[in-house]
């Protein structure tokens, strides 16, 4: 049987919680890196946080860059920052201009490039407003983890809700850290593309932790709480790789459309963010906020009892029949139980009807 | 789910949503484009810290009415976003001077005592201000008088016929030889525009100040445009507009026994205005009645609004103390609006607030739709992309999946129209990658609940049995992970600024649809479909999706 039909059919064994260290130690290691990077390379930042004036061009006649920023520099507006952006697009980046220095640049600009002056886009920041946009979002990011954190505490665990936060902080901080290493501008879309990242991390982890509750709830304390998140872990990683594929789609779409085809520089920042961030949204739900809730609560006096008790039955196993659900699961269970909780091989119940 | 029940919820799903986007194709309703996606002109200001709310709404509403003077304007959208900034957008805008300038400078309003009348309509006092020499040439003098006079005369019998916008031009020109400026003496700090251009100097031709400064003498008029154009000269401004609480249109009844009653405008002034008010009616009141320099001059962005005297029972000690006071405008019909007229020019014509210009962004209209199409382009490939993983995966479920992801799209077409068309709102580039994730999160409801059946069946139930049971735990978890969904969007929605609203409000929408499509399209299709041979026979039914051979041939 191959991995592809296991995976299919949700009869892997992977063992999530048992190699938890070797994850933990992984995403220790990119939040190290990401947070070196962050505080010695820096992001940068566009001049939406900035402040400056930005002019983009279309580029239909394939004028050189050189020759665009020559016109620049000629122009007299201090240091300035002149790329190609899309297939074919020049964009311009100066410090703040005043409006008259702006139009002649954009003028003389659009002589070179013979466009039309009107189809000019323009933005002229000052140093306020970015950080305005972001003071709001990163209030509205706390008020939101709040809520959250009271909701999950609610409808699922506290402790639940404190490691998804974990999970959802490793993902931010990764996403930031990329955004450090590879120099890519940060922009509105950006702290969009973060947000969103933060709503479906969360959103991957809560159907993770739903899971669970739900195995939890029905089985109780037959098995370790490791191997109940082993067993969940499991079943719902078809769900994972489907979900993630499913919205990578789109948004692998939205980045090679924009980027390499259209040239939309909103766009593809947009997709960009998104696309590394649903990545490790779904890393991180199954490799650190599963098996970091699994220690957690291995802690707890309760599940300590139960390890010991199955210990001395010889009996806790990491692994638990994962396959036995709704209203064959009581009888299932008895059939367990009666035969020592030994893990029913897959294969076997398959064909058991 | 009976199948009774799911076909007649899912037959009403379907015609419901299509004849909605249907609606909306054939009213012509479709979702407004954000300036990012159709071009424009935005420009964000920022007020200082602190300022009050109420002011910042009232600014609003000024340079709302200032871009209708535009013209051409469709649809200009002005906000106040967080506590101090307030966004503009011209969708369309093309004169990046014009649109600046109707949003960019605020409007002034000051009281300055009057120091002169001048006798002449449209002729600057400016002019009437003239050093008499004393060589002899005294003639030189009264031609100028003379020549102005006469020329006031022909100005005003010219004023009837035609019009009297360049009344202060025809008036200089009519004595040419003559220059209107020589011997005029200016008041201390104002100059002529034309030989030192600074705030409060003198227009050349007309005479008077282009734009007033507070502390400077100036020469006003009122508005030519409107006919009249009686011209003051006037000392520099004793009450800003921020010293006024608030104006209020009000009809007096005759009470006190006068035939008709009066419209009145009742002027509330701050603790601080109203000392200033006082002093400067106390002022003014020195004058004996019938004295032009009795008046004060209501001034609002340079042109003069009213010029009311104080009344005859002011006395020169306390002037018109207590923090408010009455301008009696007359009892007839066409003082009713003057009335509402200069109560709305003293309410919302000054803005106590000097506004910074922090972001001044134009998108052309290529750009605008260039982002457009690679939005839709990079849409429906996505869209495609997702349609054949699914049938992949899920076979016959998988085509559920893909009407129920146009069931999808068309809600949100429709919802979008709707909201463009009552509410203003518009879809920004940032709302159609709100979309796009939203697709993500709709297509992993599927997810959730085709694994769902698939674990229900592995179990040993039915097929019609898990599909109905996995629905029941599969909603439970697309309600938990919505929710998160959910909070988050509503939170960003009325906590963000910028365009991260637009994108929460899409996200928002696109939250509600996916649970209105799961249990009102989803489960019925399904539950009909488990009851059909694309249920439970060969590879391409549920039962083969879920990787189980078919119960007939167990």
């Amino acid at each position: 049987m191959s991995l592809w039909r296991d995976l299919y059919h949700g009869d892997t064994r992977f063992d999530f919680f048992g190699l938890r260290r070797r994850w933990f130690a992984a995403s220790g290691m990119i939040v190290a890196v990401s947070l070196l990077a962050l505080v010695f390379l820096r992001l940068d930042l566009g001049v939406d946080f900035s402040g400056g004036t930005l002019i983009e061009f279309g580029n239909t006649n394939g004028v050189s860059v050189a020759e665009v920023r020559a016109v620049v520099d000629g122009s007299g507006v201090g240091s300035s920052k002149v790329q190609q952006v899309g297939g074919t697009g020049i964009r311009v980046q100066t410090a703040q201009l005043s409006l008259v220095d702006e139009d002649r640049l954009v003028s003389s600009l659009a002589d070179l490039l013979g466009e039309d002056p009107a189809d000019a886009t323009r933005q002229s920041v000052g140093p306020t407003f970015g950080g305005q946009v972001t003071e709001s979002a990163v209030r509205a990011l706390i008020v939101f983890l709040l809520v959250i954190a009271v909701y999950m505490s609610w409808r699922l665990e506290w402790k639940m809700a404190g490691a998804a936060l974990v999970a959802l902080g490793n993902d931010l901080i990764f996403t930031a850290g990329i955004y450090a290493v590879v120099g890519f501008e940060v922009t509105p879309a950006t702290v969009i593309a973060i947000l969103t990242i933060l709503g479906y991390s969360l959103y991957d982890t809560v159907v993770v932790f739903d899971k669970i509750q739900e195995n939890v709830q029905e089985r109780g304390d037959r098995h370790t709480y490791g191997a109940i998140v082993n067993m969940s872990m499991n079943q719902v990683l078809m769900r994972s790789i489907n979900t993630s594929l499913v919205t990578l789609l789109p948004i692998g779409s939205l980045l090679f459309v924009g980027s390499y085809l259209l040239g939309a520089t909103t766009l593809r920042e947009f997709a960009l963010a998104l696309f590394i961030g649903v990545a490790t949204g779904t890393y991180s739900s199954i490799f650190l906020a599963a098996p970091l809730l699994g220690m957690w609560k291995e802690r707890e006096d309760h599940w300590i009892k139960v390890r010991h008790r199955l210990e001395r039955r010889g009996v806790a196993e990491e692994f638990a029949p994962h396959e036995l659900v709704g209203a064959h699961a009581e009888t299932a269970a008895a059939v367990v139980a009666a035969s020592g909780a030994a893990p029913r091989p897959p294969k076997n119940r398959k064909r058991r009807r | 789910m009976s199948r009774r029940g799911a076909f007649i919820t899912l037959t009403a799903t379907l015609v419901i949503v299509f004849g909605l986007l249907a609606l909306t194709q054939l009213t012509g309703t479709t979702p407004r484009l954000g300036l990012d996606l159709q071009g424009g002109f935005s420009v964000v200001l920022e007020a200082p810290a602190g300022t009050d709310p109420d002011v910042l709404d009232q600014a609003v509403e000024i340079m709302r009415r200032r871009i209708e003077a535009l013209g051409d304007v469709q649809e200009p959208e002005i906000s106040v976003v967080g506590d101090r900034t307030v966004e503009v957008q011209l969708p369309g805008v093309t004169d990046r001077e014009r649109a600046l300038a109707a949003v960019g400078t605020t409007g002034q309003l000051e009281f300055r005592p009057v120091l002169a009348v001048s006798p002449i309509p449209g002729l600057s006092p400016v002019f009437l201000n003239v050093e008499v020499p004393d060589d002899g040439s005294t003639t030189t003098t009264t031609t100028v008088a003379g020549a102005t006079t006469t020329a006031a005369t022909t100005t005003s019998v010219a004023g009837t016929t035609s019009t009297t916008e360049a009344g202060g031009t025809t008036t200089t020109t009519t004595a040419p030889p003559v220059d209107p400026w020589e011997g005029v003496i200016l008041p201390e700090g104002v100059t002529r525009c034309d030989i030192v251009d600074q705030p409060g100097c003198l227009d050349p031709v007309s005479g008077l100040t282009r734009v007033t400064v507070p502390g400077l003498e100036a020469f006003l008029a009122t508005d030519f445009a409107t006919g009249g154009g009686i011209a003051y000269h006037t000392g520099p401004a004793r009450v800003l507009g921020s010293d006024l609480k608030g104006a209020q249109a009000q009809f007096q009844g005759s009470a006190t026994g006068a035939i008709t009653g009066q419209w009145i405008v009742v002027l509330d002034f701050t603790e601080e205005g109203g000392a200033k008010f006082a002093a400067v009616t106390a002022e003014l009141a020195g004058f004996a009645p019938g004295d032009p320099r009795r008046q004060f001059a209501i001034v609002l962005d340079g042109t003069v609004q009213s010029a009311p005297s104080v009344a005859n029972d002011v006395s020169p000690e306390t002037g018109i103390s207590g923090g408010s006071a009455v301008i009696t405008l007359g009892g007839s019909d066409d003082q009713e609006s003057a009335a509402s007229n200069l109560s709305v020019v003293l309410r919302y014509g000054s803005l106590p607030v000097a506004f910074e210009q922090s972001s001044v962004e134009s998108i052309s209209a290529t750009l605008g739709s260039e982002s457009l199409r690679a939005g839709l382009i990079a849409g429906l490939g996505g869209l495609l992309l997702v349609a054949v993983a699914m049938i992949l995966y899920y076979r016959a479920l998988g085509l559920i999946n893909v009407i129920g992801l146009s069931v999808f799209g068309s809600l949100m077409m429709v919802i979008f129209s709707a909201l463009g068309a009552w509410q203003g709102v518009t879809l920004t580039l940032a709302g159609v990658a709100g979309v796009i994730v939203a697709v993500g999160i709709t297509a992993d409801s599927y997810v959730v609940y085709y694994e769902r059946i698939k674990e229900e069946v592995h179990g040993g139930r039915s097929l019609r049995s898990a599909v109905d049971h996995a629905f029941t735990r599969a909603i439970r978890t697309i309600l938990t992970a919505d929710t998160v969904s959910f909070a988050g969007a509503v939170l960003l929605f009325f906590l963000a600024i910028g365009s991260v609203k637009g994108f929460a409000l899409a996200l928002l929408i696109a939250t509600m649809c996916d649970l209105f499509v799961a249990v009102f399209f989803t489960r019925p299709a399904v539950a009909l479909l488990a009851q059909t041979r694309l249920g439970d026979g060969g590879r391409f039914s549920i039962r083969g999706a879920t990787g189980l051979p078919t119960e007939g041939k167990q």
